[in-house]
């Protein structure tokens, strides 16, 4: 067990270097001189010319590439070309806020999602369930930037409920609209894969003898259901986790939610490499942690799963 | 064309709500892909710009509200949205079809040969789906598009890129559970080479996850090149894409929100199409193949 956990993680390592090195080659055919975009547009050549050397940008590719991996290694995230701080206190300042995010629409989706497909499948055929399935349908068919933007428009600029956009310090207002929107696909998604759980269950033995000794529909649900259809339930939250940080850039960026999905936006916008390298490498390393973690509770929950 | 046994009376009604859905999600994506081939003789010019208007004495500027003329408004040139929306569609459509056909042929081709040949070759390929499953999708694509300039061919090389591993990876598990089948034993057994296993008896038995996959990849291609668009990394103009309609229309959202607003209702019905066809496909073909097929969907 130990042993697949540390090769699981050792694994990270090839996969972080392949990051930067997809990352390295294209930031290379990318259009635009940095040296230009750190000196403004009218320093004069001189000056260009001066960061250019003080930056390393005028060494040959494959020594920034290998002195790129070496800082890495480090643990040196260089400084960023926009903001001219160091990399490394910009993350530990937008990294918080993604997870505010992420965790408050992943709360909201599980929540309401589970309790959707609960709904659903105890009202199976009916009115409820239909509906319910179909705005779980839609849920997973609407653009998230035009939702996005659909909201905002409703709630902040027509009834004016809620702020449009911008960050308040955490769980206020402010996150309400960027969480729902980043929330409603992934609900759409929990709310089909419980009603699934809760359907295949359905069929059982134990629940048919927990029906035959008179126990109530609402009792067999909570006690009896719920507790077995919960195993797929979590692994999906987990896989849907991923899901949503990776729809945090867009989310971010519309809501103005200074997170680390907004960091990475603005640093491809301004040609930051070191910046958009390490916000990338950040990123992935969540979606790699959380999808190990997936994997080990899945282990967890159904031991027939052999670590090959 | 069931393969429950389980008889119920629940199922049954599953099954017929199964039924129809489908049929409707193939009803509205034919009358969009038939609106986008004849759009030249349905839509009026999405170019013509109309910069004032006389209606009832008064002199009115665009953005005009749909009217009989135009279905869903004009935008603040006055060129007919409906006009524009149905020309997107077509880019739309090309993008989802040649992405998502050309992706299902690169990760069918790289899963099969992972899941058939020496570990040695196996590794490389899991090891390089590894690295492009853990970018951020969408900080991924427009890397590309930026680093290639945007356009539609960059915008397909980029979503091909970002969409190829989970069709490999799915092919490849199908490879590994049918390659111990009796039969691919039973052809080996009578001198049938590696390529013919392949693709005569081991690729025609990974088909129903493979076009279910096509299917539910198409509206994550579509949401892609849109989401792509609409930040200024995808389509440009002159190329008309329903993500740089909204994105054009963001400024105007409160004076006119038929600008944005259309473009997006029309995006979500066909990618909510798609995705009923998808369901209804994976219901025919193969209940498993759900797992994995869908990754692509809706992460923008």
């Amino acid at each position: 067990m130990l042993n697949y956990i540390l090769r699981r993680i050792l694994l990270f390592i090839p996969i972080l270097i392949g990051l930067v090195t997809v990352l390295f080659a294209l930031l290379n055919i990318l259009p635009g001189d940095p040296a230009r975009m750190m000196a403004g547009p009218f320093a004069d050549p001189d000056a260009v010319e001066t960061i250019r050397e003080q930056m390393g940008f005028d060494r040959p590719l494959h020594v920034q590439y290998l002195d790129n991996i070496w800082n890495l290694a480090r643990g040196q995230f260089g400084r960023s070309y926009q903001s001219r701080r160091p990399i490394l206190s910009d993350l530990i300042e937008v990294f918080p806020k993604t997870v505010q995010l992420a965790v408050a629409a992943e709360l909201i989706s599980a929540l309401l999602g589970i309790w959707l497909g609960v709904v659903a499948a105890t009202r199976r055929n009916g009115w409820a369930d239909r509906l319910i399935m179909v705005i779980a349908a839609l849920n997973l068919s609407f653009p998230l930037f035009w939702l996005a933007l659909m909201l905002q428009i409703l709630f902040a600029v027509m009834l004016r409920w809620l702020p449009p956009s911008g960050y308040g310090g955490g769980f206020d207002s402010f996150i309400i609209l960027p969480a729902v929107t980043l929330a409603l696909p992934s609900m759409g998604l929990l709310a089909r894969i419980a009603r699934a759980a809760l359907i295949e269950i359905t069929s059982e033995d134990y629940i048919r003898t927990a029906r035959a000794k008179g126990l109530a529909a609402a009792l067999i649900t909570r006690r009896h259901m719920l507790p077995n259809a919960l195993i797929p339930i979590v692994t999906v939250i987990g896989t849907d986790f991923v899901r949503l940080l990776g729809g945090t850039p867009i989310i971010e960026v519309i809501f103005s939610w200074p997170g680390l999905g907004k960091y990475a936006y603005d640093a491809l916008v301004f040609r930051d490499l070191p910046a958009l390298q390490a916000s990338v490498l950040l990123l992935a390393l969540c979606v790699s942690l959380v999808t190990l973690l997936v994997d080990l509770l899945y282990a967890f929950i159904n031991p027939r799963i052999r670590y090959a | 064309m069931h393969s429950s046994t389980r008889a119920s009376a629940t199922l049954d009604w599953r099954r017929f709500r199964r039924d129809y859905l489908p049929l409707v999600g193939v009803v509205v994506v034919s009358v969009f892909v038939l609106l986008a081939i004849f759009a030249p003789f349905i839509a009026a010019d999405p170019t013509q710009i109309e910069m004032r208007r006389e209606q009832d004495g008064q002199t009115l500027t665009p953005p005009f509200p749909p009217n009989p003329r135009n279905l869903f408004g004009t935008d603040q040139l006055g060129r007919d949205i409906f006009a524009r929306v149905v020309f997107g569609l077509r880019t739309s459509l090309i993008v989802g079809i040649v992405v998502r056909g050309l992706s299902m042929v690169a990760g069918t081709l790289l899963g099969l040969v992972s899941g058939f040949f020496p570990r040695a070759v196996d590794n490389v390929i899991m090891r390089l789906t590894d690295i492009m499953l853990a970018f951020p999708v969408i900080l991924l694509a427009m890397t590309v598009t930026a680093a290639l300039g945007p356009g539609l061919a960059t915008v397909c090389v980029a979503l091909i890129l970002v969409a190829w591993p989970d069709v490999a990876r799915l092919v490849r598990g199908q490879v590994l559970s049918i390659r111990e089948q009796t039969y691919v034993e039973a052809a080996r057994s009578v001198g049938a080479g590696s390529s013919r296993i392949l693709l005569r008896h081991i690729l025609p038995n990974c088909m129903g996850p493979i076009i279910v996959a096509f299917s539910m990849g198409i509206p994550g291609a579509i949401m892609y090149e849109a989401g792509l668009s609409f930040f200024g990394f995808g389509i440009q103009p002159p190329t008309p894409s329903l993500g740089s309609i909204i994105s054009d229309g963001r400024g105007y959202i409160t004076v006119a929100p038929w600008y944005p607003g259309f473009p997006g209702l029309v995006l979500t019905l066909l990618v909510l199409s798609i995705n009923l066809i998808g369901d209804g496909l994976i219901d025919v073909l193969n209940p498993r193949a759900a797992e994995g097929a869908g990754n692509q969907q809706s992460s923008i």
